[in-house]
């Protein structure tokens, strides 16, 4: 890929750079994680993003494209997905209806299928732009393998073949992170391509700051407090223990409830903003929960 | 460390890695030399993650990774290697006493009736219990399994391709059409939803108890796994463990040996709730049972809580399309599932089967090929 300029305008020299770049996008990585995005964009390869829901691999890449003050272009990968929801597909009704209006015999194949007619899906505006582009890969677990491997073409070569219009090769390398839920492992060959980072739940001390920073105003005693009582949870063998989206989440509502500090009385009301399942939050009760915020407290205050 | 002592460094380093396990290919060397040419080589931290995100790619590779990164560049102490207690080999244990394991007093054919059978003895040798066959048998009985092995539950892709019959318009190939017809869709160009292969887990007990049913089920298996992607093994006893990788590669033999090391400590009971709880925690949790079709293969004897079963039964219920338990001891017309861990599991079961001969596992190949979602057992 001799030529292509890489996606940003914006450069880090260093890690530190960078993460203060994002902790001004109101994201607060861990030194691993600004490690992995600082390589991605040195390396000018692609970040895999790895972990448990709601660690913060999306943010992370929202964050990413703010800090280099470029746009985000994200495809949401589901089971089914194709190329006609990735990359490009055919406007069909404005193809017939064109066709209709010229009368016959005046419409050529070249004139049918040119870029009037064409709707740019995610993967090939990334590419086909000028402007600098953050791709975020979401789960890409969920595609089929043969969408992976589709991918992978696209990520090694940065460039898209329509076979009516020939191939369009990127201007400017996007810069790709992937994320992964790990409800499958990827395939090696994608793999080997991308740098891989694990997000774990973050620390007790980093995940009071994070809220501090998502939820303004927020008491002291009320963000040390939530969040030790979330990682306590985690503690517990839950179907879906709680991310940092649902501390900040949880953190929201008891601040918009006023409170000062958490008691029984008000987690019963809010428990179903941090567990999603019913088992869960039947296992979360009675002695486990008032054993909880006795912890929780005494670590708050 | 500076330039070609960088260089140095790393690719030992990843020699390192290789022999502890983790697969590091020259690329990878390449951009953990590059990477370390953009951080402060200062600070540890960021020579640690440098070093991991560029040679590591696998979440299970981080804790080898991170003994290797102890020993070789801080120079620490490591603790050897926890290795399970080693095991007889299955081969051994199948030629010796594999008769008093799980025969249920049904014994019909005893272990000396001649081997070489006609065609009414390849009808035996379908009802034959797997326990009571000799090695030759066995071996032939292996052969018939793959056909079985070819019906799998199936779903629906989101996907379409051009089908005839299909149910919804091709809209790409009828605008080409249409040019011929001057914007008239003379031709009309179906699209129909592929069929695929239904997600399908199969968790196997290979405790004592099991052997000789267990070894019949992983070959089984593997002729499954040969059927493509989308199958996952485990193989439980005391612990549980992952066995696809195994069974895609090598002979099941040989990783039913592997897993009988790492899962089964000899004399002390099958965990099934535990490794349920394992398995639910560890892989339900990545969706590996979400749509799927899980097939558990056990006789239910549960050497701690029958509590547990049902509690961890019930989760795994919730997220699969279909639970299928296989009992081998459901092949003897007497038998009930009075064994505690089974009667605690039964209420979430879906379709309760045998599985001790071959005529059992085209049964249980054909209720695979049409189950639906919740059938009563």
């Amino acid at each position: 890929m001799k030529g292509t300029v890489y996606a940003a305008f914006v450069t880090f020299r260093t890690i530190e750079e960078l993460d203060t770049a994002l902790r001004e996008a109101d994201y607060l990585p861990d030194r691993g994680l600004a490690t992995a995005l600082f390589l991605a964009l040195a390396l000018e390869k692609p970040v895999l993003l790895e972990g448990e829901a709601g660690v913060g691999k999306t943010e992370a890449a929202k964050a990413l494209a703010t800090a280099l003050d470029a746009r985000l272009i994200r495809l949401q990968c589901y089971e089914g997905l194709d190329v006609s929801h990735a990359v490009y597909e055919w406007n069909y009704p404005r193809q017939l209806l064109h066709i209709r209006a010229a009368q016959e015999g005046t419409v050529s194949e070249e004139e049918l299928f040119g870029p009037e007619f064409l709707i740019r899906r995610p993967l090939l505006e990334a590419i086909d732009t000028d402007a600098p582009v953050v791709l975020l890969i979401d789960e890409i677990d969920r595609a089929d393998e043969e969408f992976e491997a589709f991918l992978l073409e696209v990520l090694s070569d940065f460039q898209i073949t329509i076979p009516e219009l020939g191939t369009i090769r990127a201007r400017r390398k996007p810069a790709v992170i992937l994320t992964s839920n790990r409800t499958r492992e990827l395939h090696d060959a994608l793999k080997r391509r991308a740098l891989f980072h694990w997000i774990g739940h973050p620390s007790i001390e980093r995940e009071v700051e994070i809220v501090r920073l998502r939820v303004p105003g927020i008491p002291e005693r009320l963000a040390n407090e939530a969040a030790a009582f979330v990682r306590g949870l985690r503690a517990l063998d839950l179907a879906k223990p709680p991310g940092v989206a649902e501390t900040i989440d949880w953190a929201q509502a008891l601040a918009a409830l006023g409170r000062e500090e958490i008691d029984a009385e008000v987690v019963q009301q809010t428990l179903g903003s941090i567990l999603k399942y019913r088992e869960d939050i039947e296992t979360v009760r009675d002695e486990t929960l008032v054993g909880l915020i006795e912890e929780a407290r005494t670590a708050g205050s | 460390m500076q330039g070609s002592s960088i260089v140095r460094h790393v690719v030992t380093f990843g020699r390192v890695l290789r022999e502890v396990g983790i697969e590091v290919g020259p690329g990878r060397v390449a951009d953990a030399v590059r990477g370390l040419g953009t951080v402060d080589l200062t600070r540890q931290d960021d020579v640690y993650f440098t070093l991991r995100q560029t040679l590591v790619s696998r979440h299970d590779e981080l804790e080898l990774f991170d003994r290797a990164f102890v020993a070789w560049f801080l120079r620490g102490p490591v603790a050897p290697l926890v290795r399970q207690k080693q095991t007889r080999r299955w081969a051994d244990r199948v030629t010796g006493d594999t008769l008093q394991a799980g025969a249920d007093g049904d014994d019909a054919d005893d272990a000396s009736t001649p081997h070489e059978l006609g065609a009414s003895g390849h009808e035996l040798l379908r009802e034959k219990d797997f326990a009571e066959m000799t090695p030759e048998e066995f071996e032939r009985v292996r052969k018939l399994m793959a056909a079985i092995a070819r019906t799998r539950p199936r779903r629906r892709s989101r996907r379409r391709s051009p089908d005839p019959r299909g149910d919804v318009l091709d809209l790409r190939r009828l605008c080409r059409k249409s040019l011929r017809s001057g914007g008239e869709p003379i031709e009309q160009p179906w699209k129909a939803r592929k069929s695929v292969p239904r997600k399908l887990v199969v968790l196997c007990d290979i405790s004592g108890s099991m052997d000789a049913y267990a070894r019949a089920l992983l070959f089984y298996l593997h002729a499954i796994v040969g059927t493509g992607a989308g199958v996952e093994a485990f193989a439980f006893g005391t612990r549980l463990t992952r066995l696809t990788p195994d069974l895609a590669t090598r002979d099941p033999e040989a990783a039913l040996a592997r897993a009988n090391e790492i899962a089964v400590d000899w004399g002390s009971g099958t965990r099934i709730g535990a490794s349920l709880a394992e398995f639910n925690a560890l892989y339900g949790r990545r969706a590996l049972s979400r749509g799927a079709v899980v097939v558990i293969v056990s006789d239910g004897w549960e050497r701690d809580d029958p509590d547990l079963v049902g509690r961890e039964m019930a989760k795994l219920a919730r997220a699969a399309f279909a639970v299928v338990w296989v009992n081998p001891l459901k092949g003897n017309p007497e038998y009930q599932p009075l064994a505690g861990g089974m009667r605690a599991a039964l209420p979430f079961v879906d379709r309760f089967l045998p599985g001790h001969n071959l005529r059992s596992l085209e049964e249980l190949g054909a209720v695979l090929a049409g189950i639906e979602r919740r059938h009563a057992a």
